[in-house]
C-alpha cells in the first residue's frame, strides 16, 4: 500500500504496545528481568468523532499462544488513550481461548496486563478496542464564484490532525458527522439527572462517556464497516492518481465518512483530504437587511442549496468554514469572505454572507414624528380622558397615560453596481406596533416585517412606511399589524 | 536562478519557499534532501478587500510522472494556511496534474501539497493565500485654487510592508483605478497615485449647529462657526467613478500671486469618511472668525394643554454679521430634539414640532438636508462694509414643541 504522506517515524513515542511476556503463569510484578515479544498490529481502524475529543480505535494483532495460561501487556505510555476503555476481543478462534482477567498494576501507570487461557497451541487474531483522545477532524469548504457571479464552485475538504501521542500507520479512516448527546446517556447511565452531570467526579463522568460512546459505536459499526472496505486506489507507479474518494454513509442520525484506503497521520502532523465538489453551482445573489442576523448594515449574499441542482445534496455538509472567493476576470481571485457554516443537511440552503458592498448604499431617514390618541388620567381616580384637537381641557390635576407615537421612515437604497439588485429588508420591533405602507409588506412573524423589492442599476429606490407605535395604557398587543398607505 | 534564491532565502530568513522534494515521499523528510527551487514568476497583490490582502503567485514547478510532494513554507511571516488555495494552471502542453492531499507538519510555518502528474514535465501553479501585515489605507491632498472655487484632488494609497516578505515586481489591485507593477520591498512603505482629479469645483460652506459645535463663547452667546470645504463625489463635479475610501485629507490653497505655485500654503486636515457616490466629503478646516453668531432663546411659552400635557412656544434668535470682505452664506442648523432637551430637559422622547410663522428665514427650510429631528436654513450674509462694519441680521426660528410632558 502506498502513503502519500510524508513519513516521520518518532522512536520514543512507540506506544500502544502489545507484548506477551515470556514468563509462565503467576508472573510476579516485582520482576525486573524480563523478555517478551512484540506482535505487530496488524490492521487499524481509526473512527473520529467531530463533537467530541474521542476516536475510537480498533486494531487487531496475531499473537501466537500455547496451550494454558498467556500474560499479555498492554501499554501505552505518552498517549491520550483513556485507560477504562481498553478492551480485548479474541476474534479467531474465539470458542479455544478465554480472556480470564484485567489488571492494571498499581506502580506502572499507563499499562495493563491480560491473562488468557488457551487450549491450544498456535496463532490467535485479536482485536484491541479503546478510545484516544487528541485525534480530531473538521470540515471546511472553499468557494470560488465565476467572474460575473452566475454560478460557483465549491469544493469540500476534511482535514485531519492527529495530537494523540501515537502514530496509527495505515489506519483505515472513519468521521463521524453530527453531535451525540453524551451529556443525556451519561445521565441515563448514572441514573442521575442530566444537570449534574457536570458536577460528577471526572474519572467517573470519563468513564460513562466512554460507555455511552461505545454503545453509539457499536451500532455504527455494524453499518459502516461494511462500506468501508477499502477500494484501493490504482497508485502503481507514475500513473495518474485520483485524490482519494471519501465514501458518505447515512446512519441513523449520523453520517459516516469513510476514506478510501488507508492513511498514515504521524503525531503533530495534520492532512487535509479531498471530500467532495460541485461545479458550477447555479447562484443567487441577494442583498439583505437582518440586524438580528447580520448587524445594522445592508449584506450581500451568495445563496445556493445542498441539492442536486447545484450538483451538490449528496452529503451533509458538516460544521466547517467556508472561504469564498471571485474569479477576477484577470486571471486570479478576488477574496471575498470567510465564514463558519454550521452543519447544512442534504437540501437545505447555504447561505455565504458577504459582507456590506461599497456599491450600495442604505440609509434610513425619519421624517416626521408627531404623537397621537392621547389618553390622561384624573389623579386618584378612575377617570381617564382623550385628549381632542379643539376641544382643550384644563384639567390640571391629571397625567398622560397612554399615547400613540407615528414616525415617518423613508428607506432609501441607492445601486451603483451594474446589476439589478434584490433587496430583502427584516425590521424588527418590540410593542404594539401598527406598520403602514404603500408597499407589499409581509410579516416574518409577529413582530418582524419583511419588505422586498428591486433597484435597476444606477438607480435610487426609496420605500416609504409609517410606525405607529401605541404607548402608556394604549398598550394592548404585543405585535405589529399590516395597514394599506391609504387609511395614513 | 534556483540557487540565487536560496540564498535570498537564508538572508532574509523569510522568503516563502516553494520546493520540490525529489525522490519517494518516504525519503523526503530524511535530513538530507535535495529540493528544487521555483521562482515567482509572477505575483499579484489583491488590496480590493477591506480586512484582508491576497496575494497570488504564480510558479513553475518541474514534476514527475506519478506522486509528487510540494513543499510550500513561510517562516515569520503571517501566512493564514487555512486560506492557502493551490491551483494548477492548465496549458496545451503542461502535464495533467490532480491535487491528492495537503499534508502540516508541527510546529511549522509549512505544509506539504502531494500531487500526481500524469506526465513528467514544468507545471504552472498558481497559488493564492491571505497575508496579513501587508496593508493599505488611503490619503489625499487638496490644493484649491487661490479663489477657493475648485480644488485639484490627489488620490494616494500607501501599501505598509511589513509583512516580512518581499515581492518583486508585483502587480498591485486597489480595487479601482489603475493596476500598479512595483517592486515591494521589506519593512517598505509605498505611496501611489491612484488618481488625479482637475479642478473639482468646491462649496465653501460656514455651519453653525450648537448640537455639534457647542458654543464659542456661551458668556456672549456666540456659536462656533466651522468652516468647511466640501466636495460632492459625482459626475458633475468631475468624480463620481466610485466611492472615496476613507483616509486623511490635506489642504493647500495656490498663492494669489503671478506664481500660484510658489506661493502655496497649508490649510489644515481632516479624516475624509467613506464616501459613496453622489454623496458629500465635508472638510473641516477650521473656525471662522469672521462670521459671528450669537444664539439665543427669545420666547420660551408654556401652554398647558390637558393635566401634565404642555405645548411650548420658542423663538430662537441668530444674530449674525459677516466681518468677510465676501459675502458668505451660513447654514443655520437647528436640531429639535437637543433644543428641547435645553428647554425641557431630556424625557427620551422624540420631539414632535411644528414651524411658527415667526420665523424670518427667507427661504424656509432645506428639504434636502431636514428631517424630523434636524432643520437646516441658509442665510445670505452680505459683505463687510468698506469701513469694516457689518450689517447685523436677527434671524429667528419660530418653534412649538407639542405635547411634551
Amino acid at each position: 500500500m502506498h502513503t502519500n504522506i510524508p513519513h516521520l517515524r518518532k522512536l520514543a513515542a512507540l506506544a500502544a504496545l502489545l507484548a506477551i511476556t515470556a514468563t509462565a503463569s503467576q508472573r510476579s510484578l516485582a520482576q525486573n528481568i524480563d523478555l517478551s515479544t512484540v506482535p505487530s498490529r496488524d490492521s487499524v481502524q481509526l473512527t473520529i468523532y467531530n463533537s467530541e475529543d474521542i476516536t475510537l480505535v480498533r486494531e487487531t494483532r496475531v499473537i501466537s499462544f500455547k496451550k494454558g495460561l498467556n500474560p499479555l501487556q498492554f501499554s501505552w505510555a505518552n498517549t491520550l488513550i483513556d485507560p477504562s476503555s481498553v478492551e480485548l476481543t479474541i476474534l479467531q478462534p474465539a470458542d479455544k481461548l478465554e480472556l480470564l482477567d484485567t489488571t492494571f498494576p498499581h506502580d506502572k501507570p499507563q499499562m495493563l496486563y491480560w491473562n488468557v487461557q488457551s487450549e491450544f497451541d498456535g496463532e490467535a487474531t485479536v482485536q484491541i478496542t479503546y478510545f484516544t483522545s487528541g485525534i480530531t477532524w473538521s470540515a471546511d469548504y472553499v468557494a470560488i464564484a465565476d467572474g460575473d457571479e452566475a454560478t460557483l464552485d465549491l469544493e469540500g475538504f476534511v482535514r485531519i490532525t492527529n495530537n494523540s501521542g501515537e502514530e496509527y500507520e495505515n489506519a483505515q479512516v472513519r468521521l463521524v458527522v453530527g453531535t451525540i448527546n453524551l451529556v443525556e446517556k451519561i445521565a441515563q447511565l448514572a441514573q442521575i439527572p442530566a444537570s449534574e452531570v457536570s458536577e460528577m467526579e471526572d474519572l467517573a463522568r470519563r468513564e460513562l462517556k466512554s460507555q455511552a460512546t461505545r454503545e453509539f459505536f457499536a451500532k455504527a459499526d455494524k453499518l459502516a464497516y461494511d462500506a468501508a472496505t477499502p477500494t484501493l486506489a490504482g497508485m502503481g507507479g507514475g500513473e495518474l492518481a485520483e485524490a482519494k474518494q471519501i465514501v458518505k454513509e447515512g446512519l441513523s442520525e449520523y453520517f459516516i465518512y469513510t476514506v478510501e484506503g488507508t492513511e498514515t497521520i504521524p503525531n503533530g502532523w495534520s492532512k487535509r483530504l479531498h471530500s467532495f465538489e460541485a461545479n458550477d453551482a447555479p447562484l443567487k445573489i441577494e442583498y439583505r437587511y437582518r440586524p438580528r442576523e447580520y448587524g445594522d448594515q445592508l449584506v450581500r449574499m451568495y445563496l445556493l442549496a445542498n441539492d442536486e441542482e447545484s450538483h451538490l445534496g449528496t452529503t451533509p455538509l458538516p460544521d466547517g468554514v467556508v472561504r469564498v472567493f471571485r474569479n477576477n476576470g484577470r486571471d486570479g481571485l478576488s477574496y471575498l469572505a470567510q465564514q463558519t457554516v454550521k452543519y447544512i443537511p442534504i437540501g437545505d440552503k447555504i447561505e455565504l454572507n458577504l459582507g456590506v458592498d461599497p456599491e450600495v448604499v442604505f440609509e434610513l431617514v425619519k421624517k416626521g414624528v408627531s404623537r397621537e390618541k392621547i389618553w390622561t388620567q384624573i389623579h386618584n381616580t378612575n377617570t381617564f380622558k382623550l385628549v381632542g384637537d379643539d376641544a382643550r381641557r384644563e384639567e390640571e390635576n391629571a397625567s398622560v397615560v397612554g399615547w400613540a407615537d407615528r414616525t415617518e421612515y423613508e428607506q432609501r437604497i441607492r445601486n451603483y453596481t451594474a446589476k439589478p439588485i434584490d433587496v430583502e429588508i427584516r425590521r424588527t420591533y418590540d410593542g404594539h406596533i401598527a406598520f403602514i405602507s404603500g408597499l407589499e409588506p409581509k410579516l416574518h412573524d409577529y413582530q418582524t416585517v419583511e419588505l422586498k423589492t428591486q433597484v435597476k442599476p444606477g438607480e435610487k429606490e426609496t420605500l416609504d412606511f409609517t410606525i405607529v407605535q401605541q404607548q402608556g395604557t394604549n398598550v394592548k398587543q404585543n405585535n405589529v399589524t399590516l395597514e394599506a398607505a391609504s387609511k395614513l | 536562478m534556483a540557487i540565487r534564491r536560496m540564498l535570498l532565502s537564508r538572508k532574509l530568513l523569510a522568503a516563502t519557499l516553494l520546493g520540490v522534494l525529489a525522490g519517494s515521499p518516504e525519503a523526503a523528510w530524511a535530513r538530507v534532501k535535495l529540493i528544487t527551487l521555483p521562482v515567482r514568476e509572477r505575483v499579484e497583490i489583491q488590496l480590493d478587500n477591506e480586512q484582508a490582502t491576497l496575494v497570488e503567485e504564480e510558479r513553475i514547478v518541474p514534476l514527475v510522472k506519478g506522486e509528487n510532494q510540494i513543499d510550500f513554507s513561510w517562516a515569520n511571516t503571517q501566512i493564514d494556511p487555512g486560506t492557502i488555495v493551490f491551483r494548477v494552471v492548465e496549458g496545451d502542453d503542461a502535464p495533467e496534474v490532480k491535487v491528492l492531499s495537503v499534508s502540516y507538519p508541527p510546529n511549522e510555518s509549512a505544509l506539504v501539497w502531494s500531487v500526481s502528474a500524469s506526465e513528467a514535465g514544468a507545471a504552472r501553479v498558481r497559488i493564492s493565500y491571505l497575508l496579513g501585515n501587508l496593508t493599505k489605507s488611503f490619503n489625499y491632498r487638496a490644493v484649491a485654487s487661490n479663489d477657493e472655487r475648485t480644488l485639484d484632488l490627489s488620490q494616494f494609497m500607501r501599501l505598509k510592508n511589513l509583512a516580512n516578505e518581499e515581492f518583486a515586481g508585483a502587480s498591485l489591485w486597489a480595487g479601482f483605478g489603475p493596476n500598479f507593477s512595483q517592486p515591494v520591498g521589506l519593512n517598505e512603505t509605498k505611496e501611489l497615485l491612484v488618481e488625479r482629479f482637475k479642478a473639482v469645483p468646491i462649496e465653501k460652506t460656514y455651519t453653525c449647529n450648537p448640537q455639534e459645535y457647542e458654543y464659542l463663547d456661551r458668556a456672549q452667546n456666540k456659536l462656533r462657526v466651522p468652516m468647511h470645504y466640501v466636495i460632492k463625489n459625482d459626475a458633475e463635479h468631475g468624480l463620481g467613478k466610485a466611492a472615496l475610501p476613507f483616509g486623511k485629507v490635506r489642504i493647500f490653497i495656490a498663492g494669489g500671486g503671478d506664481d500660484p505655485q510658489a506661493g502655496t500654503a497649508f490649510l489644515g486636515e481632516d479624516w475624509g469618511k467613506f464616501t459613496p457616490r453622489d454623496d458629500e466629503m465635508r472638510l473641516y478646516l477650521g473656525v471662522a472668525q469672521d462670521v459671528v453668531v450669537k444664539r439665543t432663546i427669545e420666547k420660551n411659552e408654556t401652554r398647558r394643554v390637558s393635566g401634565n400635557l404642555y405645548d411650548q412656544e420658542l423663538i430662537v434668535k441668530f444674530e449674525v454679521e459677516n466681518f468677510k470682505k465676501q459675502p458668505v452664506r451660513l447654514d443655520v442648523i437647528e436640531n429639535l430634539r437637543h433644543l428641547r432637551n435645553e428647554v425641557r430637559g431630556d424625557n427620551g422622547r422624540d420631539v414632535k414640532w411644528e414651524l411658527g410663522k415667526e420665523t424670518t428665514f427667507a427661504d424656509g427650510p432645506d428639504e434636502e438636508r431636514s428631517n424630523a429631528e434636524q432643520l437646516v436654513f441658509h442665510a445670505e450674509l452680505p459683505a463687510a462694509g468698506k469701513d469694516g462694519k457689518a450689517e447685523k441680521q436677527a434671524l429667528k426660528l419660530h418653534i412649538t414643541l407639542k405635547n411634551e410632558w
